[in-house]
C-alpha cells in the first residue's frame, strides 16, 4: 500500500494552509476544511501503517539542490509513524475542540489555516529523510508556532511569547543548521540512510563534539531543557487548542524526536551521557518541583510539560537501547494525556472564565463529566497504575537503577527520579483537588457547568487511550512501539514486556515512594507556598526580554550613531585613508621600490610650471577661507596644467582644458554670488593637523607611485594608433580619431554625462530662486545692471565665436580641434552675452530651447552611431574618402563628423543651460519661487 | 624630470585632499577640483614623460610622438568632472537653501 | 546576432533623449514602457544566447585593444537581465504617481538603465570608468527625485563621495595604463602576469585602488557608511532601484578578480573577507538600531554585501556558486521590500514607515503574508531562496575549511539578529495597534503587484534551485577559467601581448 507518495503528507499541511485562507468566511466551513484535510493526512498514514509495522522503510526523493546535498527526500519508518499518527490523530480532535472554544468573534481563517501550516511543518521534521529537508521543515514549525502563539494579537503579551518563543526556538535552529551541515560533511551526505551507518566514523570524528553541540542547540531549545526552558510557559498565552497540540504531540516534541533520530549516530559517548542526560535530569526535576506552585492551571501544565521532556531527554542520554524505548514510549503517553488535559483545562475555562486555581473549587458538583476525564488524565500524568503514564514511568525508574553508569551516577539517577516522581504526583494531586474539591468556587467570572457535548469527545477519546494503553498495553500500543524501537535502536531492540506487573521491584518500590511522598507533600503545601513565594518568585522574563530588546535597541542606535556620524569630513577621510592604506600597503609589501628612474634633468620650463602649481596649490589651501581669492588660485592651478600639457605636446588636451576652465570659473564665481564670501573658523588646530596629515600621506602616496611607475618602461599600445590612424580613419590628429573612431563610445558616454548633468541641474534649479549672499545684498555686483563697455564689446563677439567654433569642429579630425573645444568656445561666448547683456535681454533675441538642443546633440551622435547599420555595419562604424566636386576642389569627407557635430551642439546645450540656469537664479522674486520637487503637474517644466 | 611631475602630482593631491576635508561646501568643491588636475595628470602619465616629442598629429614632422591614447582618456576625463563639478555646485546651492547652511552636512546655522 | 549587445546600452538611452524635450508626463511613461519592454527582450535574448559563449561586440568594428568591446558573458547578460527586471518592478511601481514628485524623472531612469548596461556588458576598464559616471550622475537625479532637505543632505554626502572615489579610480587607471600598457580586461591579465618588481607593485597598488572604488559603490565596509542616510532618505522605488546600485559595485570587484587578476598569484581574498565580515557586522547592528522599516531593509542590504564579499573572497568555487544565487536572490527579495515598505507606509499615515504601534493596515491579510514571505526570504529562513543561498556558501569553505568560523559566525548570527528584527518589527506592523483605525486606503494594484511579484521571485528561485544553480555553476565556471573570456575578446593568437 505505499502506493500514495509519502510527499502528500507534509504537503496536505502547506497546501491546506490556503484552502481556510481561501475558502469562504464563515468559520464552519474553514474548519471543515481542516478537519477534511488533517483526516486525510490521517487515512493516507493509515494506509502506510501495515507495511512500515512490517519493518518496512519507505523512501522517496525528489532533486532539490543538489549542489548542497538537498534532495527532496522522505522516508517512513516506525519512529515517523507513531509521530505521524500522533500528529495526525491529535490534530483532528484539535480541529474538533478548536471548533467549539475558539469564539466566533475570533479570526478563525487565520486559526486554522496557521494551524495546517504548523501541522504539515511538524509533519516533514518526523518524515525528513535528508537532514537538510529536516532542518527547513523545522525552522517552519518554529515561524508557524510564532504565528500560532501570537494569535490574539492585540494582547501585549501574547506578541511578546511569540516573538520569544521565535528568537528561542529560531537560534536552535540556526544552531541546528550548522550542527546538520557538519555532521553531513562528516558522513559524506545528509541522507539518513548514510548518516545512520556511519556511526562509529562520526563519533570518532574530530569535529564530533562541535556536531554534538549544535545539534543539542537546536534540540535544548526546542523541548524547553534547561536553561533554555523559559519561553515554553509563556507560551502559554496562545489559545488553548494550540497549547494542547504544541505541548503535547507537537513542535516541543520536535526536539526529543531528533534525540531519538540521530540516537544511533550521537549516542553512547562519554559527552553525550554527561551533556543530555545531566541537563535532562535538571529540567526534570526542577520543572516539577516548579509545577506545583502554579496558580494557572496551563502554567502548572507547562512546567509539568517541561519536566517530561526532561525525563525523555535524561532517558535518551542514558543511551541504553531500553532507555530509548523507554524514551519512545513516554513520548507517546505523554503526548496523549498531555493533550487531554490541556483540552481539559480549556474547558474549565471555557466555561468558568477563570484558570486560576485560587478561584477555581469544588467543580465536581457543577462539571462531574469534565472533572472524571480530567481527573484520569491526571493519574496518568501522575503515574498512576492502570494507566499509560505508569508503564513508561516504570521503565524510567528501572532504566535509572541500570548498572554501568558509573558511581556517582548509580546513586544521583534514581533519587532525582523519585524526587520528579514525588513533585509530580503532588503537581498532578493538586490539578485534580484544587479544582474540583477544596470547597466553593471564589469570585468565577460565571457559574461553570458542563460544556457543549462535542467539546468532551476530544477528551472522552484521549482519556479512553490512557486507558487502554495502560491497561492492555501489549494489545494496543505494543507493535507501533517495537516498530519504532526498530529505527532508534535498529538490530538493537532490547526486550521489553509492557506488563503491569513486573513483581516486587525497586522501581515499584521507587513509584510508592513517589505516591507517599506525593501525597505528604501536597499536605504540606502551605508551608512550601510561602517559602516558594519568598524565595522563588516567578521571574518576570516578558518584562525582562521587552527590556533586552528596548536595550539592545538603545545600545545598536547609540553605536551606529558614533560611527555614522552624518559627518562628511569623517566619511572622506575615511575613504581617502582606505584608499591610501590599501595601494601604499600593497606597493609596499610587494616589495615596490621608489627608483623614478629618467634620470634626466627637468628643463626650465617644466620646473616653472611645477612652482607655480604648488604656490597657487598651496595659496588655495591657505586661502581657502577668503573663497574669491582661493577661487582665483584655483583657476591659476587650472591654466598651469593646461599649459603643462602644451608643454608635454598634447595641444588638444590643452585646448579643451582651456576652455574647460574658463567655463568652470565663470561657473565658480556666479555660484559664488550665492554663496557666503568666506568660510568661518570652525576645525581646531588638531584637526587641522589631522587633515594635513592624511592629506600629506595621500600626496606622498600618489605622488610616489607616479613617481616609481615612470620607473617602468612605457609599453602603451597607444602608440599603436600612430601608425595606423591615417590609414583607418583618414584622420591624422591621433587623439581626435581616437575620441571619435576607436573610442567613440566613451565619447558618447561622456556626453551623455555632461547631458545629464545639465537635465539633473535644470531640474534642480527650475523655478527656484535663491537671495544672493548676505555680504553682496544692495552691492553693485547686481544682475540687471551690465557695464556697457563689456556688453557692446561681447555682442560682435558671438558671430566671430561662432566661426572661430566651426572651424575648430571642422578641422578636428586632422588638427587639434574638434566638438568639445568647438562647443565650449561656443558655449562661452553664449554665455557672455548672458553676463554681459543680461539672460533677459539673451532670452528675448535667442529664442533657442536648450533642453530640445541637447536631446538634438545626443540623439545625433547616436543616430550618427546606427547608421553603418543600413549597409551591416557596426555601431560607430565611420566611412571616409575624397570628394573632388568641380570648382571646390578636393574635399576629405568623414562620416565622423556628423558625430562630432552631435558632441558640439551638446557641448553646446549643456554648458549654456547650467549657466543659464545659474545665472537666472537671482533675477527671480523670491515669492515666485517652488521648492524642488513640490507636487507639479507638469514635470517637463518650461523649456528655457 | 619625473620626480618633478610626480611631484606636481602629489602636491596637488595633497592640496586637494586638505581641502576636501574641510567643512564647506564652496572649498570642498575646490578640492575636488584641485584632485582632478591631479588624476588627469597621473592618468597623462600613463604615457610617459614624454622629455622631448611632437604632439601625436600624424605627419606634422620628424621625431617621436607621444602616446595619444592617454591624452584622448584625460580629454574624456576632463569634461566628465567638469559636469560633475557644475552638478554638486549647483547641489551646493540648492542645499544652502534647503538646509539654510552651506555646511557640508548642513547644519542648521547660517554661517 | 553580437551586434545585439549594443541594443541594452542604445535603447535607453535613445529613449531617454526622446523623453527629454516632452513637458507632460504621460507621453514619457509610454516611451519607457516601450523602451523597457525592447530591453527586456533584448536582456533575455542576451541571456540565452550567453550560454554557448562570450558574445562579442567590437565598437565601430575595432579589434581590441585598440577598440573598445562589449562582452556578453554568462555574468554580464545576468546582471543586465537582473536590473532589466528590477527596472521592470520600479517602473510599474513608480507610475502610479511618484514619478510626478519630481522632475525628469524619466529620462534619468532611462540614462541609469543604459549606464547599467554599459557597466554590466564592456570588456575595457576605462569604458568601465564612463559607465559609472553615466549611471552615477543618473543616479544623483534620481536620488534628489522628491526634494526635502534629508534627502539634500544625503545625495550631497553621496554625490562627494563618489567624486572623490571617480578620481581614485582615474588614478588607478593612469598607473595600470603606465605599467601594464593597456586597459582591456582581457588583456590586462596577462600583461600583469609578465610584470616584476616595482611595476607589478605599482600594478598591485592600483588594483587595491581600483578595489577601494569598487568598495565605495559596493558599501564594503568602511565605505559603507553612507548607505544608510542616503537609501533611507531616498523615494521608496528609487531605493528599490539602487538595491542593483551596490551589486555594480560587487559585480566591477568579481569582474576585477577573475578576469584582470586571473594570471596573479595575488589575491584580494583577504581583503574581501574582512572587509565582508565587518560590512556584516555593520549591517545587523544597523537593523538592530533602525527605527522605519525601509532603514531596516537598508541595513539588511548592507548584510547581504557583506555576504556577497565574504562568498566571492573565498578560494573555493563554490563560494562563488553559491554567491551567485545569493546575488540574484538578494536584489529581487531587497528591491521587493523597498517596495512592500513603501506600500505600508502609504497605509500608516501619518506614521508612515515608523515602527511604531499605528492605525491597523487597510489590508492587513495581504500585506501581512507579502511581508512574512519577505522576511523569511531575506532572514534566510527555509524553505525560500535566502536560506539555500545562504546554505550553499556555508557549504563553500568546508572544502578546504578556510575562513570558516568567521562565514559561519557572521551569517548566522546576522540571521538571528534579522529574524529577532523582523519579528519584532512585523508585530509592531501588523499586530500592535497604537490609534484607532484611519481612512482605511487600500492600496492600488501598481503598487501592490511590483513587490508581490518581486518577493514571489524568491519563491520561484527557490523551487528552480537545481536549475537556477547549474546554470550558475557554469558562469561560476566561465569566471574561474578566464581563458574563453580572454579568446573571445583578444583571440588566442596575441594571447595578450599588448
Amino acid at each position: 500500500m505505499a502506493s500514495t507518495p509519502l510527499i502528500l503528507l507534509p504537503l496536505l499541511g502547506l497546501l491546506g494552509a490556503l484552502l481556510p485562507a481561501i475558502g469562504g468566511r464563515s468559520p464552519h466551513v474553514s474548519a471543515r476544511l481542516a478537519a477534511a484535510v488533517v483526516l486525510a493526512g490521517l487515512v493516507m498514514a493509515g494506509l502506510q501503517a501495515p507495511a512500515v509495522m512490517g519493518g518496512e522503510v519507505l523512501v522517496e526523493r525528489w532533486t532539490w539542490l543538489p549542489a548542497a546535498g538537498l534532495d527532496l527526500s522522505l522516508r517512513l519508518d516506525g519512529l515517523g509513524l507513531l509521530f505521524t499518527l500522533l500528529i495526525q490523530g491529535i490534530g483532528l480532535l484539535i480541529v474538533l475542540y478548536a471548533h467549539y472554544y475558539l469564539p466566533s468573534s475570533a479570526p478563525q481563517r487565520r486559526f486554522y489555516a496557521l494551524f495546517l501550516l504548523f501541522t504539515g511543518a511538524m509533519q516533514g521534521v518526523v518524515l525528513a529523510e535528508n537532514l537538510l529537508v529536516l532542518v527547513v521543515f523545522w525552522e517552519l514549525t518554529s515561524i508557524s508556532s510564532f504565528l500560532l502563539i501570537g494569535y490574539w494579537t492585540l494582547d501585549p503579551s501574547a506578541r511578546q511569547s511569540a516573538r520569544l518563543a521565535l528568537a528561542v526556538t529560531g537560534a536552535g535552529g540556526l544552531s541546528l543548521l550548522g550542527g546538520v551541515i557538519l555532521l553531513g560533511e562528516v558522513a559524506g551526505g545528509y541522507d539518513l540512510t548514510t548518516v545512520l551507518a556511519s556511526g562509529d566514523a562520526v563519533r570518532a570524528d574530530p569535529l564530533y563534539p562541535w556536531i554534538l553541540g549544535l545539534v543539542l542547540g537546536g534540540v535544548f531549545t526546542k523541548s524547553a531543557q534547561f536553561p533554555f526552558h523559559f519561553w515554553l510557559p509563556r507560551a502559554m498565552a496562545a489559545p488553548t487548542p494550540v497549547s494542547a497540540f504544541l505541548h503535547s504531540a507537537t513542535m516541543v516534541k520536535a526536539g526529543v524526536f531528533l534525540l531519538a533520530r540521530l540516537f544511533p549516530v550521537l549516542a553512547g559517548t562519554q559527552a553525550w551521557f554527561l551533556s543530555v542526560t545531566t541537563v535532562g535530569m535538571v529540567t526534570l526535576v526542577a520543572a516539577a518541583f516548579l509545577a506545583l506552585f502554579k496558580h494557572d492551571l496551563k502554567g502548572l501544565l507547562a512546567y509539568s510539560t517541561v519536566s517530561h521532556l526532561g525525563l525523555i531527554t535524561m532517558l535518551f542520554g542514558m543511551g541504553t537501547p531500553a532507555s530509548a524505548v523507554a524514551g519512545v514510549f513516554h513520548i507517546a503517553n505523554h503526548a496523549v494525556f498531555k493533550a487531554s488535559l490541556f483540552m481539559a483545562a480549556g474547558i474549565i475555562e471555557h466555561e468558568s472564565g477563570s484558570r486560576d486555581m485560587r478561584q477555581l473549587n469544588g467543580l465536581i458538583k457543577r462539571m462531574p463529566h469534565t472533572a472524571v476525564l480530567a481527573m484520569v488524565a491526571a493519574g496518568a500524568m501522575a503515574g498512576v497504575p492502570l494507566l499509560n503514564g505508569f508503564l513508561s514511568k516504570e521503565m524510567f525508574f528501572s532504566e535509572t537503577l541500570q548498572p554501568g553508569m558509573g558511581g556517582t551516577w548509580q546513586t544521583i539517577l534514581p533519587v532525582a527520579a523519585t524526587l520528579s516522581g514525588v513533585f509530580a504526583v503532588a503537581y498532578s494531586l493538586r490539578f485534580i483537588h484544587d479544582v474540583f474539591f477544596n470547597g466553593e468556587p471564589v469570585g468565577l467570572p460565571r457559574e461553570p457547568h458542563e460544556p457543549p457535548r462535542w467539546m468532551k469527545v476530544p477528551v472522552e477519546l484521549l482519556v479512553a487511550l490512557c486507558l487502554l494503553v495502560g491497561v492492555v498495553p501489549a494489545w494496543t500500543v505494543e507493535p507501533f512501539l517495537s516498530a519504532a524501537a526498530e529505527a532508534v535502536v535498529p538490530g538493537r531492540v532490547p526486550h521489553f514486556d509492557l506488563a503491569l506487573w513486573h513483581g516486587f521491584t525497586l522501581a515499584l518500590f521507587m513509584s510508592l515512594v513517589a505516591m507517599v511522598g506525593g501525597v505528604t507533600l501536597y499536605g504540606v503545601r502551605r508551608f512550601l507556598f510561602r517559602l516558594h513565594d519568598r524565595y522563588l518568585p516567578e521571574p518576570a522574563v516578558l518584562k525582562w526580554f521587552t527590556e533586552v530588546e528596548l536595550g539592545l535597541w538603545r545600545v545598536a542606535r547609540r553605536v551606529l550613531g558614533a560611527w555614522e556620524n552624518g559627518s562628511l569630513q569623517r566619511y572622506m577621510a575615511l575613504l581617502v585613508a582606505a584608499a591610501v592604506a590599501l595601494a601604499g600597503g600593497a606597493f609596499l609589501t610587494s616589495g615596490g621600490r621608489l627608483a623614478g628612474g629618467g634620470g634626466e634633468w627637468p628643463d626650465l620650463a617644466t620646473l616653472l610650471l611645477a612652482l607655480v602649481v604648488a604656490l597657487a596649490g598651496a595659496a588655495t589651501v591657505v586661502q581657502q577661507r577668503q573663497r574669491i581669492q582661493a577661487l582665483l588660485w584655483v583657476g591659476v592651478v587650472g591654466l598651469t596644467v593646461s599649459l603643462t600639457f602644451v608643454r608635454f605636446a598634447a595641444p588638444d588636451l590643452a585646448l579643451t582644458m582651456l576652455a574647460v576652465e574658463v567655463v568652470s570659473v565663470i561657473l565658480l564665481l556666479l555660484a559664488l554670488y550665492f554663496l557666503p564670501q568666506s568660510s568661518p573658523p570652525e576645525s581646531t588646530p588638531w584637526h587641522r593637523g589631522r587633515d594635513a596629515l592624511l592629506a600629506g600621506v595621500a600626496g606622498v602616496t600618489v605622488g610616489g607611485l607616479v613617481w616609481a611607475a615612470q620607473g617602468t618602461p612605457a609599453t602603451g599600445i597607444g602608440r599603436d594608433y600612430l601608425a595606423r590612424t591615417v590609414a583607418e580613419t583618414g584622420g591624422a590628429n591621433a587623439v581626435n580619431t581616437i575620441l571619435v573612431d576607436y573610442r567613440a563610445f566613451d565619447t558618447l558616454g561622456e556626453i551623455t554625462v555632461l547631458g545629464i548633468a545639465a537635465l539633473g541641474v535644470f531640474a534642480m534649479l527650475r523655478g527656484f530662486a535663491l537671495p544672493p549672499a548676505r555680504e553682496l545684498r544692495g552691492r553693485r555686483w547686481d544682475p540687471d545692471a551690465h557695464p556697457l563697455i563689456l556688453a557692446t564689446l561681447s555682442r560682435p563677439l558671438l558671430p566671430l565665436a561662432t566661426l572661430v567654433s566651426l572651424y575648430l569642429l571642422l578641422r578636428g579630425h586632422n588638427a587639434p580641434g574638434g566638438g568639445f573645444v568647438a562647443g565650449l568656445v561656443m558655449g562661452v561666448a553664449l554665455i557672455l552675452q548672458y553676463l554681459a547683456s543680461g539672460s533677459r535681454w539673451v532670452r528675448g533675441r535667442l529664442q533657442v530651447r536648450y533642453r530640445v538642443l541637447l536631446a538634438l546633440g545626443l540623439g545625433l551622435a547616436a543616430v550618427s552611431g546606427m547608421v553603418p547599420w543600413l549597409w551591416g555595419g557596426a555601431f560607430l562604424e565611420s566611412a571616409h574618402g575624397e570628394w573632388h566636386p568641380r570648382l571646390l576642389g578636393d574635399i576629405h569627407w568623414n562620416t565622423t563628423l556628423v558625430f562630432d557635430i552631435g558632441v558640439y551642439l551638446t557641448v553646446i546645450a549643456s554648458v549654456t543651460l547650467i549657466l543659464a540656469e545659474l545665472g537666472r537664479l537671482g533675477q527671480k522674486r523670491i515669492g515666485r519661487q517652488r521648492p524642488y520637487g513640490s507636487t507639479a503637474p507638469e514635470t517637463g517644466g518650461k523649456g528655457a | 624630470m619625473t620626480l618633478t611631475v610626480a611631484f606636481m602630482v602629489g602636491w596637488l593631491t595633497a592640496c586637494g585632499v586638505y581641502l576636501l576635508l574641510r567643512a564647506r561646501t564652496l572649498p570642498v568643491i575646490l578640492g575636488l577640483v584641485l584632485l582632478s588636475h591631479a588624476a588627469n595628470l597621473v592618468l597623462f602619465l600613463g604615457g610617459g614623460v614624454p622629455a622631448e616629442v611632437r604632439p601625436p598629429l600624424v605627419g606634422s614632422g620628424e621625431g617621436p610622438m607621444a602616446d595619444p591614447l592617454p591624452q584622448a582618456l584625460v580629454l574624456t576625463a576632463v569634461v566628465i568632472s567638469f559636469a560633475m563639478t557644475a552638478f554638486v555646485l549647483i547641489l551646493a546651492l540648492r542645499n544652502r537653501r534647503s538646509l539654510k547652511s552651506d555646511h557640508v552636512d548642513g547644519e542648521r546655522r547660517e554661517s | 546576432m553580437s551586434q545585439a549587445l549594443i541594443l541594452p546600452v542604445l535603447i535607453p538611452l535613445v529613449a531617454g533623449v526622446i523623453q527629454v524635450p516632452w513637458r507632460s508626463i504621460e507621453p514619457q511613461r509610454v516611451i519607457a514602457f516601450v523602451a523597457l519592454a525592447a530591453q527586456a527582450v533584448v536582456a533575455v535574448w542576451l541571456l540565452s544566447a550567453a550560454a554557448s559563449e562570450p558574445a562579442v561586440f567590437r565598437l565601430g568594428g575595432w579589434e581590441a585593444p585598440h577598440g573598445i568591446v562589449l562582452v556578453g558573458d554568462r555574468l554580464g547578460t545576468l546582471m543586465l537581465a537582473l536590473s532589466t527586471a528590477l527596472a521592470a518592478a520600479v517602473l510599474v511601481y513608480v507610475v502610479v504617481g511618484d514619478d510626478k514628485r519630481g522632475r525628469a524623472f524619466h529620462p534619468l531612469f532611462q540614462f541609469q538603465l543604459a549606464g547599467l548596461a554599459m557597466a554590466f556588458l564592456t570588456g575595457d576598464l576605462f569604458n568601465l570608468f564612463v559607465a559609472f559616471e553615466v549611471l552615477l550622475i543618473a543616479s544623483y537625479g534620481l536620488l534628489l527625485h522628491g526634494g526635502g532637505g534629508r534627502r539634500h543632505r544625503s545625495a550631497f554626502h553621496y554625490v562627494m563621495l563618489n567624486l572623490a572615489g571617480s578620481l581614485l579610480f582615474l588614478v588607478a587607471l593612469g598607473l595600470l595604463y603606465r605599467v601594464a600598457g593597456t586597459l582591456n580586461m582581457a588583456q590586462l591579465g596577462p600583461a600583469l602576469a609578465e610584470l616584476s618588481g616595482t611595476g607589478r607593485a605599482v600594478a598591485e597598488a592600483a588594483v587595491l585602488l581600483l578595489v577601494a572604488v569598487f568598495g565605495l559603490k559596493a558599501a564594503a565596509f568602511p565605505l559603507s557608511v553612507w548607505l544608510g542616510a542616503t537609501y533611507g532618505a531616498a523615494l521608496v522605488p528609487v531605493a528599490a532601484l539602487f538595491a542593483i546600485m551596490t551589486k555594480v559595485g560587487i559585480y566591477a570587484i568579481l569582474r576585477l578578480d577573475t578576469t584582470v587578476l586571473a594570471g596573479l598569484d595575488f589575491g584580494i581574498g583577504p581583503v574581501l573577507h574582512y572587509a565582508g565580515l565587518a560590512t556584516v557586522a555593520v549591517g545587523a547592528l544597523g537593523t538592530l538600531a533602525a527605527e522605519r522599516i525601509t532603514d531596516v531593509v537598508s541595513y539588511l542590504l548592507l548584510v547581504s554585501v557583506g555576504t556577497l564579499l565574504l562568498a566571492f573572497g573565498l578560494p573555493e568555487a563554490a563560494g562563488l556558486r553559491g554567491g551567485l544565487y545569493y546575488l540574484v536572490h538578494t536584489t529581487l527579495v531587497t528591491a521587493g521590500l523597498y517596495l512592500l515598505g513603501g506600500v505600508i507606509a502609504r497605509q500608516r499615515v501619518p506614521l508612515d514607515d515608523g515602527l511604531q504601534a499605528g492605525a491597523p493596515l487597510a489590508q492587513p491579510l495581504l500585506l501581512g503574508a507579502l511581508f512574512t514571505v519577505g522576511a523569511v526570504a531575506v532572514i534566510g529562513l527555509p524553505p525560500l531562496s535566502g536560506f539555500l543561498g545562504k546554505l550553499m556558501i556555508l557549504q563553500a569553505p568546508l572544502e578546504h575549511g578556510q575562513r570558516l568560523l568567521g562565514i559561519w559566525a557572521a551569517l548566522l548570527g546576522a540571521a538571528l539578529v534579522a529574524l529577532f528584527v523582523l519579528a519584532r518589527a512585523g508585530s509592531t506592523l501588523f499586530w500592535k495597534q497604537g490609534m484607532p483605525s484611519g481612512p482605511q486606503r487600500t492600496a492600488p494594484w501598481g503598487t501592490l503587484v511590483p513587490p508581490a511579484v518581486l518577493l514571489a521571485a524568491s519563491v520561484a528561485l527557490a523551487a528552480a534551485a537545481g536549475p537556477a544553480d547549474r546554470w550558475l555553476a557554469a558562469a561560476a565556471d566561465d569566471l574561474r577559467h578566464s581563458e574563453g573570456y580572454r579568446t573571445a575578446v583578444i583571440g588566442e593568437d596575441r594571447g595578450g601581448q599588448p
